[in-house]
This record gives C-alpha cells, structure tokens and sequence, in this order.
C-alpha cells in the first residue's frame, strides 16, 4: 500500500505540474493583456511600459515562468494579484472558506437527498414512484446549474420570498450577536447549498438506486429475509451498508464537481468564494490569480481522484498490486 | 488682463435650499433627478447595488474602472467639482477641495486655494503638500498610473502656503483644469511613508492606513461582497451627508441584481437593462431614471482593411444598415441613432450634420459603381473574384452589441454582404481592435466633457499604446483640425473646429455610428434627492437622503 501510494502522489505531482505549466503559457498565449484592460482609452505606450515593467511583463516569457515557478516551489508565494495589488495567497485564503462551506453544505443535501430518493426508488422497482423520480432526476441534472440557480432566486426570493436573493450576510449582519450571525448566514447559505445539492442529488439517486436493487438480489439478503428480520432493518441496514461502496468511491469524485459546480453558482448567488474570485480574474487578466486558483482546482481534482483510487484499492486489493 | 477668481460658495446652505430648488424643478442642468419630499432627513442606510467590485483604495494602482473610481470619489476629494452643464458649454467646475482658483496672466499657472477646515479623517489638515504629493505620485514611473498622461503639460505643482497650490503648465491650452483636476488628492503625510516603489504590492497596506478627506469613511470592506461607507465626521461641509451609512453591495449576476432590486434589498442600482425598464417603471415602490450618456456604439471599419478602405463603400455600408430600426429594437424610447462621436447632449454636438438614412437601394447602386457584383450568383457580391464578407467582433456581456451584430447580418445580406458575426471577450476585442487585426467591430467610444478627440480619430493614435483610433483612420485635415484644437485656450472657441471635424467623419464614415444610449438609473422611492448625471452616478451623494422603512 505505501508503494501504491507513493506512485499515485508522484504522478499526481507530475499532472499538478504540466496542469501548471500549460497554464501559464496558454494564458500568455491567448489574446488580451491585463494592461489594455483598462478604462481609460488614453493609456499611452510609456504608461503601458511603465506598467508591463512594474508587473514584469517585460520580461521573456521563460523568464518569467522560472521566476514565478522559484517563488511558488521554495516558497509557495502566489505573487501579488494585478487586478486587486493583494497578495494572492490571502485572496484565496479569504475565498476558500467560502466555497468549501458552500460545497459541504451542497454535499449533505446532493447526498442525503439523492440517498433517499435512490432508495425510495430502489423499494418498488418499475413503480410510479421509481418512474416520477428518475425523470425528475434526468430533469434536475439536464439543467445548467446557473440557469436553476437563477429560477430558484426567481421563485424563492422573489416570487416568494422566503430566502435572500444572494450574497454570505446580510447588510447589517456585522451588527448582529454571534448566534443570530451564524443564523443569518445560514439563511443565506439555504438557497445555493440547494440549489447545487438538488442538482446533483439526481445522479447519486440513480447510482444508489441501481446499487441497492443489485445488493437487495442477493443470497445473503433473502438470508436475513428468511431469519425475519424486519423489511426496514434488511434495507436500511443491510441493504444500505453493502450498497453504498461505490457511492464512497463517487463521493471524492462529487466533491470535486460540487467545487467546479460551485463556480458558477457563486457568480449567479453573488457568494464571495473561489469562483467568484475566478471569475473576476479572467476577465481582468489577472495572471498570478489566475493560475493559482487553477492549481486550487487542479489540486482538488487530483486529490479527488487520489481519494477515489484509494478507496478502490482498500475495497480490491488487485489495484494496489497492479 | 486679470483672470477672474472664483467665489467660495456657502454648500451648507443647499440642505436648507434643496426642497424649494426640487420644488421648482431647478435639477442641474443636462441631468436628471428623482422628485424630492418635502423634508430632507438625516441618518438611514442607503444599499446601492453594483454588478462589480471596488479594486483597491489607491486609485492610482490599478486600471481605471467604473465602480472604484465612484467609491473612492465618495472617500476622497478632487481639487474642483465639474457641473453636469455639458449641454451649456465647456466644462465648469464648483469648489469642492479648492474654495477658490485663479490663472496666472499667462494662464500658465493656476494657483488653488485650500478649503481652511479640511481635514483628514484622523484629524489632520489637508495641505497643499497632499496636492504636490499626489501630482508626484500620478507622474511617478513606478506607480505607473494609466492617466498619467494627462498630468504631461504639468511641469510643477508648487506650495506656495500650506493651503495654496499652484500647477505650472507647458503652456495654456483649453484644458488645463480638467487635466490638473483628474485624480483624488492624497494623503501625503500617511501614504508618503511608502516609497512609490512599494506602491504596487501593497494594496493591503493602502486599505490598513486610510485615511480619508471626502463626505464617507470606510467603515468595513468584504471583497466581493459589500463596501461599507459611513459618514466621516470630520468632512468639511458642515450638516454632510445626511446619510449615516451607504453600503455597496457587489452583486455580480444582472439578473440576481434586479431580483434584489425589487424585493428591496437594494435602493439604487446605477444601470438596469432596457429590457427591465417597463417593469421597473411599472413598479410603484421603484423609479426609473434616465438620462443620455456619454458613450457612442459604434462599427469600427478597419481602414485598413481593402475592404473598407474607401469611404465610399463605408457610406455605402452605412446607408445599408437599417440604426432606427437596430436602435427601436434594443433600446426602445431610451436610446437613439448617433452621428457623431459627440453625443447629443453635449453642447459641442453639431445638429446640422447632414443625415445618412437608410437607403439600401442607394448602397447597391455606390457598391456597383465601385465594382463590387454578384459574378457567381451565390448570393454575395464579389470584386476581383473575392467576395464581400467579413467577420464582425463584439464583445462577450454584452447583449445589446451582439444583438446588434445579428441584426447587421441580417440587413447587409439584403445587400448582398456576407457578415459573420463573432463574439469574444473583451480582452480579446481590446488587443485584435488596438493591433489591427480585425474586420469590423461592434465598440463604444467614450467621450469625456473636453472633447479631445485625439485619441479615437489622430493618425498618431493607431496601433497598441498609441491610443484608441481602432478603425486605423488617417485624415491630414481631420489631424490639423484635432491639432488645432487642442491649442485654444477659451473652449468656447473650438466649436468650428469640432463641427468641421464632425461633418468630415460623417462624409468618410471611419465609424458608423450606431446609437447613443441613456443610462437608467433605478432607484427605491424611499431614496430621495438622487441626480446622477452624466459624469458619475453617485455624484451628489452626501445629498441623497431616506425614509425609514415603512
């Protein structure tokens, strides 16, 4: 196992590193320069230089990738966003919290819900219920997460108005005792965290589904049948435990794809976490933001697929000693 | 023969005044306004809405940009307040920092006069060392500011007494007080314990050693979320602002926007699309505002390109494209076909340019004579066996310029021109439109009140870094004229120039102007006393002031 795991760290930094490189040369590569991106239309070539040397742009491009690849490898400094003169490193910091809120938070709902419905599903095959759900689940998934985001903001915030159309607090939250600030978050946290935990929960309720109708088949389940333990007690213990194995394995691969889900999310919910802080940057050129935010993704997608492997290996030694 | 020197105006008399000047409609001039009540109060929160984020709180870091600059205008003082008068004249300035000014006989300096009760927030006197301080620091190379160019005829700013400053200029020209007048002043006795050199990588620092001078303070910032104003107690304008807080709250998604605008969570959002006008006008607890904007949309022909070379053909183009019909469908009562880069509302617009209607027929007959012919009968004319076609670039976000795209497709193929509309982002359309390597694109050419038109028409102006004449136009006449107009003195006198200049671009058609728009403002009726204009949409915000919640 340690072998295993030695080999699977060493390729993902391998895969971390040319996600990196090809990054930073794409984005030099690609039209558009953070300096032409300004407002004024009266920024002439000294400014233009003056600003290019201050952010050592002027420099050849080999250049400035081993300067920027040095400060990163031996001291993990991000460099200083163009866009805001920050430091990039307390840019994510600040974001960060917000996202992973968001996606755990959309994480309980995709897998308590989709849990549910899958079993719901999984208890009377080829029924009406099992039928209404798997095309609510197609339905849900077939949608682009930001065009639901923005029905759910039409309906729930503005039609009926029960949750807030957006953003982490309120305008007076900074105002309010500590347990009535974490409520107001909470309120606020509602409507994203469903709306990407409703998106989702359709796949995990038909992998659950299919999973539990293939562990219910089996001897040992008619076994317990026979030993007349309780129809709820085979499904919700026995049944559920056996089944649940591959969605442990999709539950690394899921929090990745609530993080890239969650992007998109935070623009439409105005939710100040790394996609948001993404956003902003690509559309202000903002290099060193840019790549380091996409080594966050890369990273979490790596690990994501590193979890998932391992948790393959420890169910089927065969992985492992491949 | 003397100048004449400004009178310092009693501002604290406007809160007694504002109800009777609402009264009699006595809005400023070229803006617009919400009808005031009777009873000005003070205190109350007023939430606007933004669709972008403050950058910094040093202006002079980052690349200008619309929502920053009106957040840091509230936070700090310029020298002089320009009027919304540009439908009268020339610009004119109020005291704001400055209680007064004078020129030199020569008109090669101009020497302010220090409001005596400003001070910084913690309390310290705004000086006329902050003025050289901050003069430094817009012209330092290492602080690289993208305006910087404007302080170029600048050769000094000189303290004369710690509430006296005086600029020097090169030479007098028409416009030396916008030019000394561009950027907020700063606080030098804090700031200046930063090198320039630092400047840049020290955003943080900027924000954990505010100090400021204008109506606000900063109360608290949570990036991407909200900018906290609060009133900063030691502004010198006694009895300003009435409001006790403004928060800016960042809300990315237009759609999210209104969502927050009409379930009141928002009391003012600068711009709403036209396609929300009618329900927002519809809404009795809202208001919608206009008024026109200093912003042309326009075709950019590349004229360099064989295509568009001749301005002929441009004309032909533009007697192809059907602008009221483009303009009726995407703006409605709130937009209007442009012809010139001077937009209507600005005094220097010449009315008596000739008009260019749409005339298809006309199009065909100018594009026969020059040998274009449909030789193969596929539809599309052709000359010298290469067909009319080519692809036309409008930016990403934004609707109304990609819309407007489709529908020149649609009029310039009855014509027989084959157009591909394609869409990018902005910062591509920026570096493909600065280095030339386009066809034609769907841009705007903002204008500001000085009207220099170097940028966007002087043959100097073409290529990267140059400025912005996208469309690569080269007229010695138009560059004589552009030259001689940035040499008067009284901007009165450069009405001539400008006009021949604006009947020379409609002739040769570098751009096709397509419409002006207004900008629609929409606004909570509990807000009161809101007149953006033209310049700036928070511009008379220590004014605004708002009814508790009913």
């Amino acid at each position: 196992m340690p072998g295993f795991l030695l080999r699977r760290l060493a390729a993902s930094l391998l895969l971390l590193f040319l996600v990196l490189t090809v990054t930073f040369f794409l984005l030099r590569l690609a039209p558009g320069d953070p300096v032409g991106l300004s407002e004024s239309s009266r920024l002439t070539a000294e400014e233009r230089a003056d600003q290019r040397r201050i952010y050592g742009l002027d420099r050849p491009l080999p250049v400035q990738y081993a300067i920027w690849l040095s400060a990163v490898a031996l001291h993990f400094d991000w460099g200083t966003s163009l866009a805001y003169q920050r430091p990039v490193n307390r840019l994510i910091a600040e974001a960060l919290p917000a996202t992973l809120l968001l996606a755990s938070a959309a994480l309980v709902v995709e897998y308590g819900l989709g849990l549910l419905l899958g079993v719901a599903a999984a208890r009377r095959p080829d029924s009406a219920l099992d039928h209404l759900i798997r095309i609510l689940s197609l339905l849900v998934t077939s949608q682009p997460v930001f065009w639901f985001g923005l029905m759910a903001i039409l309906v729930f915030a503005l039609a009926w108005p029960v949750v807030p159309a957006g953003h982490l607090r309120s305008v007076d939250a900074a105002d309010l005792a500590a347990g009535r600030r974490a409520l107001d978050l909470l309120y606020h946290l509602a409507l994203p965290a469903l709306v990407l935990g409703v998106h989702g929960c359709g796949a995990i309720a038909r992998v659950a589904r299919g999973s539990l109708l293939e562990v219910l088949g089996r001897d040992a389940i008619t076994a317990a049948r026979a030993r007349g333990l309780s129809e709820r007690r085979v499904l919700w213990v026995h049944a559920l435990r056996n089944a649940v194995v591959p969605l442990i394995q999709l539950f690394a691969l899921s929090a990745t794809a609530l993080l890239s889900g969650s992007f998109v999310t935070e623009v439409v919910f105005s939710w100040p976490g790394i996609g948001l802080l993404t956003f902003t940057a690509l559309s202000a050129r903002d290099y060193p933001l840019v790549l380091a935010t996409t080594a966050l993704a890369a990273v979490l997608a790596i690990a994501g697929n590193l979890a998932a492997d391992v948790a393959h290996a420890v169910a089927d030694p065969r992985v492992r000693d491949a | 023969m003397p100048i004449p020197r400004y009178g310092r105006p009693a501002r604290f008399l406007a809160l007694a005044l504002l109800p009777a000047l609402a009264a009699a409609g006595c809005g400023g001039r070229g803006e617009t306004k919400a009808p005031a009540a009777v009873t000005p109060r003070r205190g109350g929160t007023a939430v606007v809405g933004w669709n972008g984020d403050i950058k910094t709180f040093n202006e002079l870091l980052v690349p200008s940009n619309y929502v920053t600059t009106e957040v840091l205008m509230r936070l700090f003082l310029r020298l002089v307040d320009e009027q919304p008068d540009y439908d009268k004249g020339p610009p004119t300035f109020a005291p704001l920092l400055a209680r007064s000014w004078e020129w030199s006989a020569d008109r090669k300096a101009l020497t302010f006069y220090l409001q005596p009760e400003a001070r910084w927030s913690d309390g310290v006197p705004v000086t006329a060392d902050d003025v050289r301080f901050t003069w430094q620091a817009q012209t330092s190379h290492d602080v690289g500011w993208d305006s910087a160019n404007m302080k170029r005829q600048i050769t000094d700013v000189e303290v004369v007494d710690p509430k006296t400053a005086r600029f020097h200029f090169t030479r007098a020209y028409g416009r030396q007080m916008t030019d000394a007048n561009e950027g907020v002043i700063l606080p030098a006795h804090v700031w200046g314990k930063l090198p320039f050199s630092q400047w840049h990588r020290s955003g943080d620092w900027f924000h954990e050693h505010l100090v400021v001078d204008g109506a606000f303070a900063l109360e608290s910032w949570e990036p991407h979320q909200q900018v906290v104003l609060k009133r900063n107690e030691h502004y010198f304008e006694k009895g300003f602002p009435l409001l006790d807080r403004v928060v800016v709250r960042v809300v990315t998604d237009q759609a999210s926007l209104m969502t927050q605008l009409f379930n009141g969570e928002l009391d003012f959002v600068p711009q709403v699309a036209p396609a929300d006008a009618a329900r927002i006008a519809a809404d009795p607890r809202l208001q919608l505002l206009a008024y026109w904007f200093r912003l042309v949309v326009a075709v950019a022909w590349n004229n360099r390109s064989p295509l568009f070379a001749d301005p002929e053909v441009r004309r032909a183009l533009a007697q192809a494209i059907d602008r009221q019909t483009i303009v009726d469908t995407l703006w409605g009562k709130y937009g209007r076909v442009a012809d010139s880069p001077i937009v209507k509302a600005v005094w220097a617009h010449d009315n008596a340019l000739p008009p260019l209607s749409y005339d298809p027929a006309a199009a065909q007959r100018i594009l026969a004579a020059k040998g274009f012919r449909d030789s193969d009968g596929d539809g599309v004319l052709d000359r010298g066996g290469k067909p009319f076609a080519f692809e036309l670039i409008s930016n990403a976000g934004n609707q109304q310029r990609n819309d407007a795209a489709v529908m020149i497709q649609a009029q310039l193929k009855k014509v027989g021109i084959k157009v591909t509309p394609r869409i990018i982002d902005f910062g591509t359309l920026v570096e493909l439109t600065d280095e030339g390597r386009y066809e034609a694109a769907v841009t705007g050419l903002g204008m500001d009140t000085s009207l220099d038109l170097t940028g966007n028409f002087h043959s100097r102006s073409i290529g990267a870094g140059n400025g912005s004449n996208f469309a690569r136009y080269s007229n010695p006449e138009v560059d004589r004229l552009i030259d001689q107009s940035l040499a008067v003195v009284d901007l009165k006198d450069v009405r001539p120039i400008l006009d021949r200049i604006q009947e020379i671009l409609n002739r040769d058609q570098p751009y096709t102007f397509l419409w002006e728009s207004q900008r629609m403002p929409a606004i909570n009726r509990r807000l009161h006393d809101v007149r953006p204009n033209m310049l700036f949409s928070l511009s008379n915000i220590k004014e605004w002031w708002i009814e508790p919640h009913r």
